[in-house]
């Protein structure tokens, strides 16, 4: 419990610098972001604090679905001018995860074809 | 520095009642994808969402009451970006010498994936709000979501439309490797991750921890190139 405080803590003054930076530089990226760039670069230079941090952020991303509950609920709200546009919206999805997909694997064998000569 | 601070109070402190109804539905949502056997199409955002909106309307609820009063939910979603940095630096230590393909593929499959969704947007004629909504679709949820609050898109669309993207990733991703004979589960891993976010990664995870993690790099690194190349360039697509 005390980790599971500790790792929160750490992520959050992470989460807060990551939006002072943001404030201070005018940079044009989320501050949520940046606090995590800047935790990965610490942690890429010491390790010492990734033991506090293992347990809190593998639970946080183990139920990351409950935290996006309200804002997915938020869909039913969107009103008619989206829920028309709908079917679109599904096959641009589809479609476009699906040529993504094709079009990487194809690009990998394609890459490693040449790493092999 | 005390008007960020002030600013997450109040997100915080407006949490109350609604939360039980979230907590239930997800409760409920969560037990029956595990008795499904993890079933994809009844992932626990596709139970608990319904059951909560058919909820709200017998007991009269909106949603900004509703979403206000699960401020402490909103206010996580801030520190679950950042620690998507844990997993992710467990990852890039143990980086393989396959390092140029793997960026090239990362880079060139990312940019790949929004760029089709974009033109196909334009191509089938949808308003501006859609595109901007839908652009960071192939993004991890909390890193997508924030990118689209600050390009001005729906965030409650684009919370769908990524569901949405991952689901699909999975369900056609073993037709795609099965097609063009990719069966390295390393490479695998990549394309889940980068095409399918977390819900690929999940999935890679369950083919082997090789592939989990692999799918972990994918979906990290394309997180942090999209959310910088997105807020510059999609103002190249509203004309």
């Amino acid at each position: 419990m005390k980790k599971l405080a500790i790792g929160l803590l750490i992520l959050v003054v992470f989460q807060w610098l990551g939006e002072w930076g943001i404030s201070v530089t005018g940079l044009n990226i989320p501050g949520q972001l940046l606090g995590m760039i800047l935790l990965l670069i610490v942690l890429s230079l010491n390790k010492a604090l990734l033991p506090w941090l293992e347990t809190t952020s593998s639970q946080l991303i183990r139920f990351i679905a409950l935290l996006f509950v309200p804002i997915t609920t938020g869909a039913f709200f969107l009103g008619p001018e989206i829920f028309e546009q709908l079917p679109q919206i599904l096959a641009v999805l589809i479609i476009s995860t699906l040529l993504a997909q094709w079009f990487m694997a194809l690009l990998i064998n394609r890459l490693r074809r040449s790493g092999d000569k | 520095m005390s008007e960020i601070l002030a600013q997450q109070w109040q997100i915080i402190s407006s949490t109350s009642w609604p939360l039980l109804l979230t907590l239930a539905g997800f409760a409920i949502a969560w037990w029956t994808y595990n008795r499904s056997g993890r079933a994809s199409l009844l992932h626990p955002l596709m139970i608990a969402t319904p059951l909560i909106y058919f909820t709200m309307q017998i007991i009269d609820l909106d949603f900004a009451a509703y979403y206000s009063g699960n401020g402490i939910l909103n206010w996580l979603l801030g520190p679950a970006t950042v620690a998507l940095a844990v997993p992710l630096s467990q990852q890039l230590r143990q980086l393989p010498a396959m390092f140029k393909p793997l960026i090239v593929a990362l880079l060139l499959g990312g940019l790949f994936a929004t760029l089709s969704a974009l033109l196909l947007v334009k191509l089938f004629g949808l308003s501006d709000i859609v595109l901007l909504s839908l652009a960071a679709k192939s993004v991890t949820s909390p890193i997508a979501l924030s990118v689209v609050e600050q390009i001005g898109g729906l965030t409650s669309l684009l919370a769908v439309a990524t569901m949405i993207t991952g689901l699909a990733g999975i369900v056609v991703a073993k037709s795609i490797f099965h097609l063009t004979q990719l069966e390295d589960e390393r490479w695998q891993g990549l394309i889940l991750g980068v095409t399918a976010h977390a819900i690929g990664t999940a999935k890679a995870f369950e083919s082997s921890p090789r592939c989990g993690a692999f799918a972990t790099l994918g979906m990290g690194i394309n997180g942090i190139l999209t959310a910088i190349a997105l807020p510059l360039s999609i103002g190249l697509f509203i004309i």
